[in-house]
This record gives structure tokens, C-alpha cells and sequence, in this order.
């Protein structure tokens, strides 16, 4: 369900709502799907902030839209109120914070008396830290509540996919659903006179002695 | 700096459960039913002239940051001979980077890593036209070697026959091609229709138009 500011689409659309304590990367892995970077700085999440986020499928283009809702108490805003109509949702705990996971009965409940019967995704992230808390054999809440379960990384990209192409093929009741390669529409011509191509020689310049972020990192899955 | 010992700090793999996707949620009754639709990559009537994995990164903030990890492409139209590069990410097979490859533009090194090297570009990624300073990175030098190459030399076969002679002048002329081209590029067509370039845009509207129908409905209609 979209905010009432928001664009509607002309395809199928679904409210996401993404809960979980703070810290554990709910904004992070959102803003790795919209724009690719991986922020390392963490910002609490103020009430809720909502997402656009369209997936192409071999069913068509899909959209979920993210309520990733705040994880820190003091900042939880309307809270449970966020919760009104949400078709599916994720739950995220971080494998590096034991109390996390140990919270995670509690954000289920929350969820589920206010939404019944939807498809929930149990996500511990962070699986790329050497020394975690939570082991995956130690994850067993997703037995006893029917959830399906991911490890994740939104630092690696590690099974960063999983969790929309789950709650899509269970939204579809279609288990055979994937994601197919979006059109890559034909650019347009643009002209660039000298004074901008100048310009962009002089940024370009600057920016080749400005580090990358993670250039440690040698792999590519 | 750029020469770490590859240490293998991601793990993921050998971490993660066997029944990595055994299903263990509820049942759920689907609230949709999509139809199997066709799909186009949009890449049909391209050939990929070069194919490497890479992770890119765009300048924003007075930083770089991560724009997406998977497989870039050269992509030479089989009519127009226009080359685009178009990159996407792994797994969600999205766009992070289309955009064409013209005579102006340059790649060049990083100065602090050897596998990367960046451009600037009108990108249309998202459907609209953006200006984007890109670094990419390879997980090799060759790779990045392979890559610079062949970019600057696809953005050299894209340059008007006299722009080729001299380069440095080439800037000065850009000012009054829009007068002067128009004779001399309607020739140039005629005998290398590769050669087409953006500049003569103003005049070959129309004719373009039909030869590109197809690009231009899918630019027009975002």
C-alpha cells in the first residue's frame, strides 16, 4: 500500500514492513537494493521511512514498497501503527548481537496481531563478521513459527536477493518465479559542449585520488 | 595500498546452513496471480564486444559509493554501430550503469588502485539522464587494462573521420560543427554508416528517426 504522496504503478505492488532491533541493518540493506552503496554510518530510523523498490520478474515488474520502521524504542513512532495492511514482511536480527535475536519473539508477536497470515522472512544479517554471536544451527525460531529463514550480508551482497524472491513467489503462489534481466532501454543522445566537458575533466581529476570505499575486498560474486 | 593480500574475509559460504533454501515458512494463499510474461533485455540488437565482472562505484557526496556488483558490458549496435555500456547488478539482474560511449569521452586511471578506473557519463540507468562521475573495479589489473583499451578505442571509432586526424584541434572545431559538420558528415554516412555521431543529430532527425524507431520509443516512453 503506498502513501497517499506517493505514485501509484501499474503493477503489482505490495506493502513491505521491515522490523527488527536497531542496529541491525534494516535501513542499510534498503538503501543497498535502491541505490547499491553500502552505508556504514548507522542513523536510527525516525518513526518509519518508506521505500519504493521494483524487482523484475519473468511475471513482470514487481514493487514492494519498504516501511523500514525504526528498530530503537525511543524513535518507534506510531510503532505497531506502521504495521496497518502490510502484505508480508521482514524481520531482521544481526548475528553479531545475541540480544537481537533474542528480541526477535517479540517483533513477531508485534507483527502478527496486527497482520495475520503473511509471508515472513526471519533475516540474520551481518554473516560476513568473523566472530559472531549467533550461529546459524543456534536459529530455530523460524521452526517454530513457520518462517522462512536467510542468512545475510548487506555488506557482501551475500543472499541480499533472497528475501524479495521469497515473499514475491509466495505473494504470487508461484514457487517457479525469478528475476529476469530488466530492458535496458536505449539512452538518449545528449550533447555535451566544452564548457561541460571541461568541467567534467576537472571532477574527474579530483575524484581519481579520492580512495574507494572498499577496495580490501577483492571478491565478486 | 591496492595490493592487500586477498584475504578471505567473506565466509558466507562456508557458514551458511546446508538447507540454505529449504522453505520452512507457512502456508500462504498467493494474493496475485501474475502471468508469465515475455521479457526483453533490450540488448537484442547488440553484440557484446567486451564482458567482465566488476564492481562499480559513483562519485556522490565528494565520495565514491558502491553503485553495484556484476557483469559490465560493451554492447555494439549491429545497424548503427553505436556502442553502450551497460552494466548489471548480479542476482536482481538490475541496471546500474547504460549509457553510450562517445568520441569526447576519456577513461582513466585511479590514482590509488590499479584494478580501477573512471569516466564521466550521461547515464540513464534509472530512465532519465544523469551525470555520473564511475569507478570501476575489476579483479585485475589485466582486466582494467582490457577494459580501458578497448573503451578508449571504442570512443576513438566513434569520432567523424576529420576529427580523428587531429585531436587536440577536435575540441576547438566542436564549437562550429554544428555548422560546418552537416556537409561534411552526410558524406561520412554515405561510405561508413559506423561513423554516425551524435553532433548531426540537429539534421538527421528525421531519418534517424525511422532507423532508431525502436530506441526511441523505449527512451521517449520513460
Amino acid at each position: 500500500m503506498a502513501l497517499p504522496n506517493q505514485q501509484t504503478v501499474d503493477y503489482p505492488s505490495f506493502k513491505l514492513v521491515i522490523v527488527g532491533d536497531g542496529g541491525t541493518g534494516k535501513t542499510t540493506f534498503v538503501k543497498r537494493h535502491l541505490t547499491g552503496e553500502f552505508e556504514k554510518k548507522y542513523e536510527p530510523t525516525i518513526g518509519v521511512e518508506v521505500h519504493p523498490l521494483d524487482f523484475f520478474t519473468n511475471c513482470g515488474k514487481i514493487r514492494f514498497y519498504c516501511w523500514d520502521t525504526a528498530g530503537q524504542e525511543k524513535f518507534g513512532g506510531l510503532r505497531d501503527g506502521y504495521y496497518i495492511h502490510g502484505q508480508c514482511a521482514i524481520i531482521m536480527f544481526d548475528v553479531t548481537a545475541r540480544l537481537t535475536y533474542k528480541n526477535v519473539p517479540t517483533w513477531h508477536r508485534d507483527l502478527c496481531r496486527v497482520c495475520e497470515n503473511i509471508p515472513i522472512v526471519l533475516c540474520g544479517n551481518k554473516v560476513d563478521v568473523k566472530n559472531r554471536q549467533v550461529k546459524a544451527k543456534q536459529v530455530t525460531f523460524h521452526r517454530k513459527k513457520n518462517l522462512q529463514y536467510y542468512e545475510i550480508s548487506a555488506k557482501s551482497n551475500y543472499n541480499f536477493e533472497k528475501p524479495f524472491l521469497y515473499l514475491a513467489r509466495k505473494l504470487a503462489g508461484d514457487p517457479n518465479l525469478h528475476f529476469v534481466e530488466s530492458p535496458a532501454l536505449a539512452p538518449p543522445e545528449v550533447h555535451i559542449d566544452l564548457a561541460a566537458q571541461q568541467q567534467h575533466e576537472a571532477e574527474l581529476q579530483a575524484a581519481a585520488s579520492q580512495p574507494l570505499p572498499d577496495d580490501d575486498d577483492d571478491a565478486f560474486e | 595500498m591496492a595490493s592487500k593480500e586477498p584475504d578471505h574475509e567473506h565466509r558466507e559460504d562456508e557458514e551458511a546452513p546446508a538447507a540454505d533454501d529449504e522453505d520452512t515458512g507457512a502456508q500462504v494463499a498467493p494474493i496475485v496471480k501474475l502471468e508469465e510474461v515475455s521479457v526483453s533485455t533490450g540488448e537484442e540488437n547488440e553484440d557484446p564486444i567486451l564482458d567482465l565482472k566488476a564492481k562499480l562505484y559513483r562519485f556522490t557526496e565528494n565520495q565514491w559509493k558502491e553503485r553495484g556488483v556484476g557483469t559490465v558490458k560493451l554492447l555494439k549496435h549491429k545497424e548503427t554501430g553505436k556502442v553502450r555500456l551497460v552494466m548489471r547488478q548480479s542476482k536482481t539482474l538490475k541496471i546500474c550503469a547504460n549509457h553510450l560511449v562517445l568520441s569526447n569521452m576519456t577513461v582513466q586511471e585511479h590514482a590509488g588502485n590499479d584494478k580501477s578506473c573512471l569516466w564521466h557519463a550521461a547515464d540513464f540507468a534509472d530512465g532519465e539522464l544523469k551525470d555520473e562521475l564511475f569507478c570501476i573495479r575489476f579483479a585485475s589489473v589485466e582486466n582494467c587494462k582490457t577494459f580501458m583499451e578497448m573503451f578508449q578505442e571504442v570512443a576513438e571509432s566513434q569520432k567523424p573521420k576529420e576529427e580523428n586526424k587531429d585531436a587536440s584541434a577536435a575540441a576547438g572545431l566542436l564549437e562550429k560543427l554544428s555548422v560546418e559538420e552537416k556537409k561534411t558528415d552526410d558524406k561520412a554516412e554515405e561510405e561508413k554508416p559506423v561513423a554516425a555521431k551524435e553532433e548531426k543529430e540537429t539534421k538527421d532527425d528525421t531519418e534517424k528517426a525511422d532507423a532508431e524507431k525502436k530506441d526511441g520509443e523505449a527512451a521517449s516512453s520513460t
